[in-house]
């Protein structure tokens, strides 16, 4: 049984027409044992980067804080909000600095990056735990269910949705996905990122 | 106390004197107003930097000194002072540059690299057993952040943004010159020829390809941008800052 | 003279695995008066593609497709053996055998060899006497159970959300004062069939390079539309009993 499954859950995020979406489950386990129903694994970064941690819940909670320590220092220091992309390189480097003695965890990461000209571009991006970045132009997914995800949303998924669409899909994807995982499940949480806006929703799920 | 020499507190460099002063850095900036005229200018559309390179003997090869010196493809320095102290700081900055990538996947904004710079010479003015290094510089670069943006870095390691600044041993003179000549929407052919009638002022000698280096600054328009970061062929960064070649100074000089 | 150690005879042992696992991915869906089962062609084993076309899918009788997945030799043999079954059958009853009373005899013929199991995942697909469309599946030691849709192999944790969603309606709440459709139209089983492999072969390396799907229509049954679906042929025998049509696709082959 791997570290990675311990506690189980799942994330995935998607891409849509000037919007991004990133969703999670909500169980904490230990093994097959239910914990909580209630257990959060994507955290704000800034008003326009979420970033997902599914894996061993004692380095999700580690990870958050030291993200959120370096990107208070880079804030600080470069006194500019950090950008989706470097973002992205900043979890990378974090993650392979514990080459041959990783954290246990998977990041997701979806954001929207401001373009030379002032708009908004969808950003989505993942990494294996030492830190290897995939760069999907769809959806990333990882966490216990990830071969779930895949199979759906490969399925569910298609260019340019609108807001409300991708959060249809995502919420579709992850749902039914989780429901043939043992080791994820037990509510979600869905985020839509728009330019003005988050969407944060709270989905019931089945409790098995 | 008091003597030429400076006194007793001139050798360790952690003792303030009685009047504040840390004598030590005032030496190193007597080195540096010993050394060649250094100048930049920041124009509208870019950022000039460019010093004269004065070689003792005819029988050095003077086209194997560099005085302006890229440190990552968006940021250049030119400094004023001690030759081998600037090798040691570019090779610093240089390694920082890289390191910045390495954690950012991207070059660091001017800022942040002056500061780098700027602490490690403020270090060498707290630490035992070491000196001051004996320069100044004019760190010039763009990010995207702040756009183009001129710095100068002295000894102490106190950094200021300029539109225009002088090092070295015409600075003074210089820097009237420089403020008179200045305007905020000057452009970056015209700053080229001011740099180089702002060095002609105090010239000793002929002003030639060989005893000029320029170093240049050009803003990427927003059309190039939204191409992205990367250059087509090479599959690196797009540089902003590059040094001018001997053949664009001697185009420069004849106008 | 020097001392010379004889080397001792090291006891040695000697094993053979009698299993393979040869990837590919199958799946069926039943209608209200026909049923749909599928499979890839691909086999491999590991990282080696043995050969790009290898039927997992295949025709019992005129109402009955049996679909195999896991190792193939077993697979092959084990469909081997349910068709001498059948024969058997139809030597002794003059008909052919109910798809019920198949899914029994696969059940018994399976638990015959729980402790040396045919390491397969069988799905049986066909029309049930009273003319409905039918999904048997089995675990490898017999256990088994009659579904409206099944996915199984190498790709079925990707497969089987999906149909979950798209053929139960999981999740998903019927608008107020309807009911989510009990079952769907042929030409929309298909698609999603076609749209399942598709995204199995983008996401898992033991799916591709071709698709069999096996059609069988209950006894007067029109086509809905199975005409107008390219790489049909028909299979049927008879003119009065229930048709049986195969698609064959391509699937992306790296």
């Amino acid at each position: 049984m791997s570290i990675m499954d311990q506690n189980g859950g799942s994330v995935i995020a998607m891409v849509g027409k000037d919007c991004v979406a990133i969703a999670s489950d909500l169980r904490l386990g230990n093994q097959a044992l239910g914990v909580s129903s209630n257990f959060q694994k994507i955290f704000p970064v800034t008003d326009r980067i979420y970033l997902g941690l599914p894996g061993l819940a004692t380095d999700v909670t580690t990870l958050k804080e030291r993200f959120r320590f370096r990107v208070n220092m880079y804030t600080i220091k470069e006194e500019r909000e950090i950008e989706p992309e470097t973002f992205a390189h900043l979890v990378s480097s974090t993650l392979y600095e514990h080459r041959f003695g990783p954290y246990f965890c998977e990041p997701v990461m979806a954001g929207l990056s401001k373009t030379p000209s002032g708009g908004y571009k969808p950003f989505i991006a993942a990494t294996d735990l030492i830190g290897c970045l995939n760069f999907a132009k769809d959806f990333v997914v990882a966490g216990t269910a990830s071969e779930k995800l895949f199979g759906v949303a490969e399925g569910l998924w298609e260019p340019d949705l609108e807001p409300e669409d991708l959060f249809e899909t995502i919420s579709q994807t992850l749902m039914n996905a989780v429901d043939r995982d043992a080791y994820s499940g037990w509510g979600c949480v869905v985020h839509v990122l728009t330019k003005d806006k988050v969407i944060t929703r709270t989905l019931k799920g089945r409790m098995d | 106390m008091a003597s030429a020499d400076g006194g007793a507190y001139s050798y360790s460099l952690t003792v303030f004197s009685p009047s504040g002063k840390l004598v030590q850095i005032e030496h190193a900036l007597a080195a540096v107003a010993g050394g060649t005229t250094s100048l930049g200018i920041k124009a509208s559309n870019g950022i000039v930097i460019a010093t004269e390179k004065k070689s003792s003997s005819i029988l050095i090869d003077d086209s194997m000194i560099d005085k302006v010196a890229v440190v990552c493809p968006n940021i250049g320095i030119v400094y004023s002072g001690m030759g081998p102290d600037f090798r040691v700081l570019i090779a610093k900055a240089r390694k920082s540059a890289q390191a910045y990538w390495k954690m950012y996947g991207e070059y660091p904004p001017t800022r942040v690299l002056t500061q780098e710079i700027a602490t490690v010479m403020q270090q060498a003015t707290q630490s035992g057993g070491v000196r001051p290094y004996g320069v100044s510089l004019l760190v010039a670069g763009w990010d995207i952040t702040r756009g183009p943006t001129l710095y100068q870095v002295d000894p102490s390691g106190s950094f200021w943004a300029w539109k225009a600044s002088a090092i070295g041993k015409n600075m003074i003179n210089a820097k009237t010159f420089l403020e008179k000549r200045y305007n905020d929407d000057i452009s970056l052919e015209d700053a080229i020829h001011t740099a180089l009638l702002t060095l002609k002022e105090g010239f000793e000698g002929q002003m030639t390809e060989k005893t000029i280096e320029i170093g240049v600054i050009t803003v990427p328009t927003t059309a190039e941008l939204e191409e992205g970061k990367i250059g087509g062929e090479t599959g690196r960064p797009k540089p902003t800052f590059r040094k001018l070649t001997e053949e664009e100074v001697r185009d420069y000089l004849a106008l | 003279m020097q001392h010379v150690a004889v080397p001792h005879a090291q006891p040695q042992q000697r094993q053979f695995n009698p299993y393979s696992e040869n990837g590919g991915t199958i799946l069926a869906i039943a209608g209200a008066n026909f049923s749909v089962i599928a499979g890839d062609t691909r086999q491999s084993e590991g990282y080696s593609i043995q050969t790009r076309y290898a039927p997992k899918v295949f025709r019992l009788t005129d109402k009955a497709v049996l679909a195999t997945n896991g190792f193939a030799a077993d697979g092959n043999m084990f469909v081997k053996k349910v068709r001498q079954r059948l024969e058997w059958y139809r030597h002794a009853h003059a008909k052919d055998m109910p798809l019920r009373a198949i899914a029994r005899l696969i059940q018994t013929m399976l638990y015959a060899r729980r402790f040396f199991p045919y390491y397969v995942y069988n799905i049986l697909g066909g029309i049930e006497e009273d003319g409905s469309g039918a999904v048997y599946s089995f675990d490898p030691v017999g256990s088994y159970e009659r579904e409206a849709c099944r996915a199984a192999g190498a790709a079925s944790s990707l497969v089987q959300p999906f149909l979950d969603n798209q053929i139960y309606f999981k999740n998903q709440t019927p608008a107020p004062g309807t009911t989510h459709p009990a079952h769907l139209p042929l030409s929309h089983v298909l698609s999603l069939v076609i749209d399942s492999f598709t995204s199995a072969t983008e996401r898992h390396i033991e799916v591709g390079d071709g698709l069999e799907i096996y059609v069988v229509l209950a006894k007067g049954s029109a086509l809905q539309g199975l005409d107008a679906i390219q790489g049909l042929s028909e299979l049927t025998t008879t003119d009065d009993g229930e048709r049986m049509f195969v698609i064959r696709r391509n699937l992306k082959r790296d």
